[in-house]
């Protein structure tokens, strides 16, 4: 299978600009247009080990990121997101792009996706156990997660948790991690190694920063990975690391008010999450330290069976 | 206020499904669309009342009744453990409104 990093940068451009750039992320197949450079560039750094689809076949969704004509074109240049020929968000500015494509990417899944239970929380999975982390913004769940990922855990998702109704299994949507502020620096400095796209100052989140996700996450995409715990984190100054245990039913509440389409989906919903809280321990996690938060991670998987 | 003396009944309709973990059981209303969490109790009075509408005298007298079968259960060949429970009515009433607030029973 082809990767994106098999165009170059101008065969990149040329279908970003033309019949439109197939790639995959997860079970999905995203077909993106669009006419700004550095987008291009963005996501040959952060997209280039995706598989990449021969144009015009099918996709899953249909997005384009593209700058207006005119004068907009030069005056405060602006990036506007078209799914299916409907503009559901006002444009941003240009310099926005990259992020704005993340964020455009994830409403896609979250309001489409619905054959499967879709939560926003990171997973990531070590051993053969998927730990799943539910989480509102602020909590800290994306530090820990991009920390988790930098120690060799494998990444399913920094955003929407995917579970499966058939059987309750967890698949992946492996895509860059978003770090906003101060989470930048901490990880950059937790783990130097770390691949970052463009920083992005002065968005509806502040300051963010993607985070390439590892080679081997994405080429384990297919892999589907069975709950083995549902831990809420939370981000404290000065607390010490802290795993405490909360009952399945609170569990199973807390996960469905963090789930985008739980209500959707009616019952389907109810017995898919019944499902995967029945397999998962439930716990709330407190820290301040991610050294601290990798040795109780490690040792809730345990060791390799 | 309900009337203690009025019966009450599970909402019509609606078909109700659950997991029960320890001392908690989410429910999933499916005429509503929507899941609670509550009580072994207030998930006994949601059977109790699918089966047999009542008034909270009745309710009572019965989840005694259920308490007490239970707790002999518990102490079976030790006759002399078993505790009788008195319900505290109010709080039978307290729960029941609880209920109705949640569209999961209505008075007849």
């Amino acid at each position: 299978m082809l990767t994106v990093s098999s165009l170059t940068p101008t065969q990149l451009r040329a279908r970003l600009r033309g019949p439109g750039l197939d790639f995959q992320t997860g079970p999905f197949i995203n077909r993106l247009h669009s006419n700004i450079p550095h987008l291009a560039d963005g996501l040959a750094v952060l997209y280039g080990e995706y598989p990449l689809h021969e144009s015009g076949g099918f996709a899953n969704f249909h997005l384009d990121l593209s700058q207006p004509g005119g004068l907009r074109r030069w005056w405060r240049p602006q990036v506007r997101f078209d799914q299916d020929g409907q503009h559901p968000f006002k444009p941003l500015p240009v310099a926005q792009a990259q992020p704005f494509c993340e964020w455009m990417m994830n409403w896609c899944v979250s309001n489409r996706a619905h054959g499967y239970l879709i939560v926003h929380a990171a997973v990531i999975e070590k051993n053969g156990r998927a730990i799943i982390l539910p989480a509102p913004p602020g909590s800290g769940k994306s530090t820990l997660c991009a920390a988790l990922v930098c120690r060799g855990w494998r990444l399913l998702s920094d955003e929407l948790a995917l579970v499966r109704h058939a059987d309750g299994m967890l698949v992946p949507l492996p895509r860059p991690v978003s770090l906003k502020n101060r989470s930048i620096d901490v990880i950059r400095a937790f783990s130097p190694d770390a691949v970052f796209g463009a920083i992005v100052h002065g968005t509806m989140k502040g300051t963010v920063g993607l985070m390439r996700a590892p080679a081997d996450s994405i080429r384990r995409a297919a892999q589907v990975a069975t709950s083995h715990a549902i831990v809420f984190p939370q981000w404290e100054a000065d607390a010490p690391a802290m795993l405490e245990p909360l009952s399945r039913g609170q569990m199973f509440m807390r996960v469905a008010d963090n789930s985008f389409n739980y209500t959707l989906i009616g019952a389907q919903g109810f017995e898919t999450l019944a499902a995967l809280a029945q397999r998962s321990a439930g716990y709330t996690f407190r820290y301040s330290k991610l050294e601290q938060a990798m040795e109780v991670f490690d040792a809730l998987v345990g060791n390799p069976p | 206020m309900h009337d203690a003396r009025h019966p009450w009944r599970v909402t019509e309709g609606q078909m109700l499904r659950r997991c029960e973990w320890d001392d908690e059981v989410v429910l999933f209303n499916d005429l509503s669309g929507a899941t609670h969490l509550l009580s072994p109790t207030a998930c006994w009075l949601l059977d109790r009342l699918a089966v047999n509408p009542d008034d909270v005298p009745g309710l009572a007298t019965a989840l005694e009744a259920e308490l007490a079968a239970q707790a002999a259960s518990d102490h079976a060949g030790n006759a002399d453990g078993a505790d009788s429970a008195n319900i505290d009515h109010a709080l039978l009433a307290e729960l029941l409104a609880d209920l109705h607030s949640l569209d999961l029973v209505a008075p007849c």
